[in-house]
């Protein structure tokens, strides 16, 4: 029996769905290293929620509590599209002294699941390596997990996206990158 | 002479605008620090809206030290050292939570929310009945509630926290009033926002005591017109036109604020037009304020510090932040997010997401202050950086005394304008505890 013949038409449309999400990512971490911000918000829907909560450190038994929640508590971002163009216009205009002269940043994702589809929507498990260097001797280091909600249309677009931290106290003054 | 002799202390001669690098960057100064400057302090520890019920607790610190806040049975709070009596354990490992019991994960010490030692093993076999149990319960501060924020100290010597405030009572008051001006009137939402930075404390500590000329740092901030005033600038107060008068206020403990003493009382002008449910609040609350205060409702705080390390935003921000001192180069900060009690829940969104945009790590406007705290730290540590003082001599007008109204507070020192006034008070309070 040939390899090809063992290949469900399911199983290569899952394939097919794996590659394209991996392809989104990479894509997705090449336009913010290089810094071309404003296509980076073109995969961002225009209804998109960035949210990273503040982790806790909780007892065993209450693990919900751990992260800080999306709407109701101070998170490190919880906000919209028009919000994250405001940060991207203020990176770009050369008087934003915290990015100025611009950081150098790497973001690596990987563990890419497809957790669930439903309808249109997929949801998309992953962690995150960022890698981001100032100056002479700023460095900073995030790793953490990402859950994504991607929208199919034309194209891939990101219309939810939680990003879990490992870090309780911010080991970072500033949060000037994406995730 | 361009290397200038120290005349006046460790500092240098901070009432005359001149203090030494050398005291951002010294370990040796540092570790007196802590013993001249912060220990004989009072904390900001927390809020009573973070302990709602009996049994309640989270984790704060005084200086550099873990401390339990609980809130016991009767509602009596409590602020205890974390640490065993025993060996020295945290026996809170929780950033909050309830309990009745904290039990050291070591060998057993188990203390109440009041930190009195209930159980150790083998006390009955194994101290041949030596151990007096009310000896060795956790090192308890000396606590105060003052308008719903909470204060400690361990110092036994330190003087109560109203004779340690002094007229600076009057504006943490007025911080903890709601915008209707009634006491008490903030919440805490969930969630301390926590991150270090490699700066020394002080550095965030002069900022906030009153430095009123960064315009350059906030250039990129000031043009996205991030207020939700629906005009430009940052602060929705800068959309207010009545004329005032900006003054600076330095009291003798060290403690300074900067408000906006208004010519008169006048009616509501928009502040936060972006979203309509905001403004209307605030409308009414601006009514209600000037009915309850009368002529002092002509004060509009927008931050300041309580000496040493609290320090806080109002103008629309409510924030309360400490400093904690984690040695001459690195400092982790603390900042306690506050909504008004009483707002509808639009109003309190509307503040939460503000301040997210504004403040902290994420915040588009202290990002670029902590860009400043930390490269001005990398100026302090050279070897012939250091020998070279720092400058805080911008208008040196003579501070008037209880002026222009004698509420301001009887020890007030007032400089009106853009000044450097509040830091050198600042500074020449540090100078005169680590010089004594």
């Amino acid at each position: 029996m040939s390899a090809q013949a063992s290949i469900t038409e399911s199983q290569l449309a899952q394939l097919l769905l794996q590659r394209e999400v991996e392809a989104f990512y990479t894509r997705e971490a090449e336009l913010l290293d290089d810094r071309r911000f404003s296509e980076w918000l073109d995969l961002l829907a225009g209804d998109v929620r960035y949210w990273m909560p503040i982790a806790r450190n909780v007892a065993f038994d209450r693990p919900d509590h751990e992260y800080t929640r999306e709407r109701t508590d101070a998170n490190w971002f919880d906000e919209g599209k028009d919000d994250l163009a405001k940060r991207v216009q203020q990176i770009v205009g050369g008087d934003h002294w915290a990015e100025e002269p611009r950081s150098r940043t790497t973001h690596a994702i990987t563990n890419v699941n497809i957790a669930e589809i439903r309808g249109d929507e997929l949801t998309v498990h992953c962690r995150f390596i960022v890698s981001q260097l100032r100056q002479d001797s700023e460095v900073n280091f995030f790793m953490g997990k990402r859950v994504d909600v991607l929208r199919r249309g034309a194209t891939l677009q990101i219309a939810h996206r939680s990003i879990f931290l490992d870090q309780s106290v911010l080991l970072a003054k500033g949060l000037t990158t994406f995730f | 002479m361009s290397i200038r002799e120290r005349r006046d202390g460790v500092a240098g001669d901070p009432a005359d605008g001149i203090v030494s690098r050398e005291i951002f960057s010294s370990e040796t100064l540092f570790a007196k620090e802590l013993e001249r400057v912060f220990a004989p302090s009072w904390a900001f520890v927390g809020h009573t809206s973070q302990l709602a019920a009996d049994g309640d607790f989270v984790l704060s610190r005084v200086g550099q030290e873990s401390v339990i806040v609980t809130r016991e049975r009767g509602g009596a709070i409590n602020v205890l050292l974390n640490s065993c009596r025993h060996r020295g354990m945290p026996v809170c490992r929780y950033d909050d939570g309830n309990a009745s019991v904290f039990t050291c994960s070591y060998h057993g010490w188990s203390y109440d929310l009041g930190g009195g030692l209930t159980g150790v093993p083998k006390l009955n076999e194994g101290y041949r009945g030596g151990l007096d149990r009310s000896q060795w319960g956790l090192i308890r501060a000396r606590t105060e509630v003052f308008y719903g924020s909470i204060w400690a100290t361990f110092d036994p010597g330190a003087p109560s926290l109203e004779e340690y405030l002094g007229d600076m009572a009057l504006y943490l008051r007025d911080l903890l009033q709601g915008p209707d001006g009634e006491d008490d009137g903030y919440e805490v939402i969930g969630g301390i926002v926590k991150w270090k930075m490699a700066s020394n404390w002080k550095f965030g500590a002069e900022n906030f005591s009153g430095d009123h000329s960064h315009y350059p740092t906030h250039l990129s901030v000031n043009r996205l017109n991030i207020s939700l005033s629906g005009k430009a600038e940052r602060h929705p107060f800068a959309a207010v036109k009545a004329p005032f008068t900006f003054l600076n206020v330095a009291h003798p403990g060290g403690h300074t604020v900067r408000v906006n003493l208004y010519e008169k009382l006048s009616p509501y002008e928009s502040m936060w037009a972006a979203v309509p449910e905001v403004d209307d609040y605030y409308r009414k609350c601006h009514e209600a304020r000037q009915k309850r205060l009368g002529d002092r409702a002509r004060l509009f705080s927008r931050g300041g510090i309580v000496f040493p390390n609290m320090h806080y935003n109002t103008g629309g921000r409510t924030t309360i932040g400490v400093w904690i001192p984690v040695s001459a180069h690195e400092t982790e900060v603390w900042r306690w997010l506050f909504v008004p009690r009483n707002a509808p829940q639009i109003v309190k969104d509307t503040l939460r997401h503000f301040y997210m945009r504004y403040a902290g790590p994420s915040g588009m406007t202290e990002q670029d202050d902590m860009e400043n705290w930390t490269a001005s730290q990398r100026g302090t540590s050279g070897v012939w950086s250091r020998r070279y003082p720092f400058n805080y001599q911008l208008s040196p007008a003579d501070a008037h005394r209880a002026w222009p109204e004698p509420w301001l507070g009887a020890d007030a020192m007032v400089v009106a304008g853009v000044s450097e006034h509040n830091q050198r008070a600042f500074y020449t309070r540090w100078n005169e505890l680590m010089s004594a």
